[in-house]
């Protein structure tokens, strides 16, 4: 197994032979891949290809792999979002400034960044609302936005576009599109939007 | 007997007879302090052993699991042996004082909020621990972040703690003594009423306690409701 350590030329992630292997079954194999800073890639593969585990380990929330794994981001730079997010109890707009308050952003730096986000994602309006009442889209785009706000070096993001609308997903492919800086990975088990990534990641079932 | 007992007992529950209400007062005020204090410790405790992994964690656990089910009388002998003359607190001479059940009603409530809190947190969702990390959140968000998803059972951990601090005898009456006006409870005031053949007024502490006891129950019975229903 080889910890995140430092990067590989300037990659912002270099995987090579990673195998996550649970009850003697692997659940997750990477040959080789190299991801560039800023770019945003695409993870494909069908149900059980081990998309989501990849991203796992990728926000070092999976950390028994073998083989070797190194990311260009501090945790505190990656940012993951699961399949199915969970929402805190609150407001949307509490959900959207949890990560803010985790990195000590002042009152008016929180309202304008969480503002800015929750426009970007056609959620503005549901502001106060408790998260309690939302459809699952809007509780996806709550979740998307309070990763986006943080702008992060690294954003995992785990079937993002599942549960939206045509409208929604077109939402979400605009607001991604701002996060120049970023380096951002999306699975999905089908083909993304082609405007949306530059590369993908095809994995196949063990 | 019985009718004529709780005749009696609305009767001096209605002139608001002053012994009534002053074991009915010692005895809230005696457990609201021994459970507040009970669940600052018991809850903090609570949560380190849900989430915090160290050597002994499990006997931990399982010592306060064992000590939810420690009878009161039990409680009040240990207290009693700590806070006697020849006891290690034998200098404070607290025996016989409203703080020593309060020390004693703390024992008796920590292990039921420790335990109900570690339960609750460890039943929590795997990604609420998983989010909170992702999103950068440190040691004490992280720590607000969980009481405050398991919020519901919490309060239900200090409610069924306060219940069982009002309700009990045996502390009461082996380290307060059931001094008139001084350590006197519902209680302890009901056993001592009855044995002395006064039966209304054993029924009429009774009958306060049984009603504070459902109000309680009652919260409980709410606050189990939602606990159950998922928030997101």
């Amino acid at each position: 197994m080889t910890s995140p350590a430092q990067p590989a030329a300037r990659s912002m992630i270099d995987i090579s032979d990673l195998t996550v292997t649970k009850g003697g079954q692997t659940i997750c194999h990477v040959a080789n891949a190299i991801v560039t800073h800023g770019s945003t890639v695409g993870v494909t593969g069908a149900n059980g290809s081990g998309k989501s585990t990849l991203l796992r380990v990728l926000a070092d929330i999976e950390t028994g792999y073998d083989g070797k794994c190194i990311v260009d981001a501090s945790l505190k730079d990656r940012v993951f979002v699961h399949q199915s997010p969970y929402l805190f109890n609150g407001t949307v707009l509490s959900n959207v400034e949890y990560g803010l308050k985790a990195r000590s952003a002042s009152r008016s730096i929180r309202h304008e960044k969480a503002a800015l986000w929750l426009e970007r994602f056609g959620i503005a309006h549901l502001a106060l609302r408790s998260v309690e009442s939302l459809s699952g889209g809007e509780k996806r785009r709550t979740a998307l936005a309070r990763a986006c706000v943080l702008e992060p070096k690294l954003l995992l993001l785990d079937e993002p576009l599942a549960d939206l609308d045509p409208e929604g997903i077109d939402c979400v492919v605009r607001s991604l599109s701002k996060l120049d800086a970023s380096t951002i990975l999306i699975t999905s088990p089908s083909p993304l939007p082609v405007d949306l990534t530059q590369a993908t990641i095809t994995l196949k079932q063990e | 007997m019985i009718r004529e007992g709780i005749l009696e007992a609305l009767q001096l529950l209605l002139r608001l007879d002053a012994s009534v209400i002053d074991a009915a007062t010692r005895s809230l005020w005696v457990s609201i302090v021994a459970v507040v204090t009970a669940g600052a410790v018991g809850i903090s405790v609570g949560l380190l052993l849900a989430r915090k992994r160290f050597p002994g964690r499990s006997v931990l656990v399982l010592l306060f699991r064992v000590g939810m089910s420690v009878p009161t009388v039990l409680i009040g002998l240990l207290c009693y042996g700590l806070l006697s003359r020849r006891g290690t607190l034998g200098e404070l001479e607290l025996l016989y004082t409203p703080t020593a059940i309060i020390l004693g009603e703390f024992f008796l409530a920590l292990p039921i909020v420790a335990t109900l809190t570690h339960g609750a947190i460890s039943r929590l969702d795997q990604r609420v621990f998983e989010t909170a990390r992702t999103l950068g959140a440190g040691t004490i968000q992280r720590a607000m972040t969980y009481l405050r998803e398991a919020r519901l059972a919490i309060m239900l951990a200090v409610l069924t703690a306060f219940s069982r601090c009002f309700t009990e005898l045996g502390i009461a009456m082996m380290v307060g003594g059931n001094i008139t006006g001084r350590t006197r409870t519902l209680t302890t005031a009901t056993a001592l009423e009855t044995a002395r053949g006064e039966f209304a007024s054993g029924v009429a502490m009774s009958v306060i306690l049984l009603s504070i006891a459902m109000l309680v129950t009652l919260a409980i019975a709410l606050l189990s409701r939602e606990a159950v229903e998922p928030v997101s």
